[in-house]
């Protein structure tokens, strides 16, 4: 197969947040967005690609909760 | 958020290139892989009774899957040329210092977290259960001379489903019926964001239906809308009556309906939201028309929809979007709960902004969403190997989605959203939640390890001088006085000091 390259899909911004988040001082529960990359997939695929095709008919386990 | 809350995680188990493994087996090994201390048996299992059901009444059996009678001939043979194999010895019950709990759930290694009430904080004590296990695989591997395989998922694709359990302690108060009419219909439509996406569609038979891309791994599991099993014919509203704390005060409502997430953010929003819908229900603000008409038909037409329209029918014939039915415990909880802190605003603001991407382009939520997430990898594959979509190898992609090596697992390929970093999840690992009853749990064992007998969640035991003394954790779910009890073990230099500062010699 040849390799295509495909990007992670763009996120739109947001510009507008419903709520304001209460100014008490202590935020540090709050987590921040990080920077999302745009990868090149190549090495995702190489990844998947690797993935045996046999796995998922292997797989057999006992019924959990 | 000002609520206990915390998740029990059933993991899949499986060796590299074997056809057939002894899940049961390989599930004890893995557990005794935890090597911080020697195993000793402490849970304690008088208090756990999953027969007692919410409804006030103690059921006479519970379900289980067919293939289980089979099953459960092969642990009795098994058992029976092993007769130094004590229940103990199976269920391999670790209590950790961090205060969670790990051990093998019948077929599998299970993490339940501490008890948390920080959102953020449960997060980080869910990937910090990935992280053990993970090292635990990694020794058993070694001893093993062959790879173990864990996935954090529900299904082996064969009809097994197995559970990912999220926990709120509640108000006693609230009359179960009421509970069971309103949370009911949030957990149907919750999947549009808190599903982790399958292929394929499945019955306790087997697989139905291959190459179908569906929201949920476990809605094909529910049948019927409450009661008090687990393993079969499961609800979407457990009754399993055993809180934890004192019955007097409060309900565990146990979630049964819930998909293991590996997206960090999914498991805030899953339980963010729900934490927030108990708010209202405590207040009695949650309608009635907020019900579904036929809820056991509707979980799984929203799972398989294809145009991820969603549309529902209410009790009073009105047809709406899953997102729009979704936007009206929205906005009950906007107006009633905002601004009471940065945790809660955080939830409102992601849940609204969720469900508007859910509506305008899904896979903007490519990066948070873990069925997003699935269904962007599965359509990238497609289209790279030009296959069709009832490939097997696309069942084996979807399961190392799932798989916690991050060197192999497919969601460790993706540049998610994170909401904890690394750096707290390691943190979690060892250290407890500093504001719950976890605290005391995992900072006794790790202060006073040689003193203590037996742990439960709502109790602890500690040998004094050859005398058993119980510190009765129940009032804990309270966090004042978990608070109390926290530095009351803060001060105490031996056992004996700490259960007399509590008044117990």
């Amino acid at each position: 197969m040849k390799d295509k390259i495909v990007y992670f899909p763009k996120r739109k911004q947001r510009p507008v947040k419903p709520i304001e988040p209460r100014d008490d001082g202590d935020d540090s529960n709050t987590p921040k967005r990080p920077n999302v990359n745009r990868p090149n997939t190549n090495e995702l695929l190489k990844r998947m690609r690797r993935v045996d095709k046999d796995q998922s008919r292997r797989y057999r386990q006992r019924t959990g909760e | 958020m000002h609520r206990l809350f915390g998740i029990e995680t059933e993991y899949g188990i499986t060796l590299e290139n074997t056809e057939q493994i002894d899940t049961v087996q390989e599930s004890i090994e893995l557990i005794k892989s935890y090597q911080r201390e020697p195993f000793l048996p402490r849970w304690d299992y008088k208090g756990e009774d999953p027969f007692r059901d919410e409804r006030g009444f103690r059921a006479k059996h519970l379900n289980n899957h067919p293939d289980e009678v089979e099953e459960e001939k092969k642990d009795k043979e098994r058992f029976a040329t092993q007769p130094d194999r004590s229940f103990r010895e199976i269920k391999s019950d670790r209590i950790l210092i961090n205060g969670a709990r790990l051990y093998n759930d019948h077929a599998h290694p299970e993490y339940s977290t501490p008890e948390c009430q920080s959102l953020f904080d449960l997060v980080a004590h869910d990937k910090a259960g990935e992280r053990i296990l993970r090292e635990c695989a990694e020794r058993r591997s070694q001893k093993l001379g062959q790879r173990v395989i864990l996935y954090k998922n529900n299904t082996d694709f064969y009809g097994h489903s197995y559970g990912c359990h999220d926990n709120y302690l509640m108000d006693r108060d609230v009359p179960f019926d009421y509970l069971k009419t309103s949370i009911l219909p949030f957990f149907i439509t919750r999947q549009i964001f808190a599903g982790a996406g399958k292929i394929g569609i499945e019955t306790e038979a087997g697989l139905a239906t291959p190459g179908h891309f569906q929201l949920t791994q476990r809605s094909d599991f529910f049948h019927v809308e409450a009661s008090v099993d687990t393993m079969h014919k499961r609800p979407i509203v457990n009754t399993r009556d055993e809180p934890h704390a004192d019955p007097a005060k409060y309900r565990r409502l146990h979630g049964i309906v819930g998909d293991a997430n590996m997206s960090e953010y999914a498991t805030a929003l899953k339980v963010g939201t729900t934490a927030l819908v108990i708010d209202l229900i405590e207040q009695r603000l949650i309608p009635d028309t907020c019900a579904i008409a036929n809820p056991i038909d509707t979980i799984r037409l929203i799972s398989h929809d294809q145009t991820y329209h969603w549309m529902i029918q209410k009790v009073d014939g009105k047809m709406i979007s899953a997102i729009d039915h979704q936007r009206e415990f929205l906005e009950i909880a906007q107006k009633y709960l905002a601004h009471q802190n940065s945790e809660t605003d955080w939830v409102l603001t992601q849940w609204e902004q969720t469900l508007d991407a859910l509506e305008n382009e899904p896979m903007e939520l490519t990066d948070r969403i873990d069925w997003v997430a699935k269904k962007w990898l599965l359509e990238t594959f497609v289209e790279s190997q030009e296959i069709e979509w009832d490939a097997p190898w696309l069942q084996s992609i979807d399961l190392e989605y799932h798989n916690i090596n991050v060197e192999e697992g497919l969601f460790y390929g993706l540049p998610m959203q994170r909401v904890v970093t690394d750096e707290q999840i390691h943190a979690a690992m060892h250290t407890p939640p500093s504001d719950t009853r976890a605290y005391f749990r995992g900072k006794s064992l790790n202060k006073f390890e040689e003193a203590v007998r037996t742990v439960q969640w709502d109790s602890i035991s500690f040998d004094i001088k050859g005398r058993t003394v119980t510190v009765n954790m129940n009032s804990l779910a309270d966090p004042e006085i978990a608070q109390k009890y926290n530095e009351a073990l803060d001060l105490s230099p031996n056992p004996q000091t700490l259960v007399e500062k509590l008044g117990l010699l």
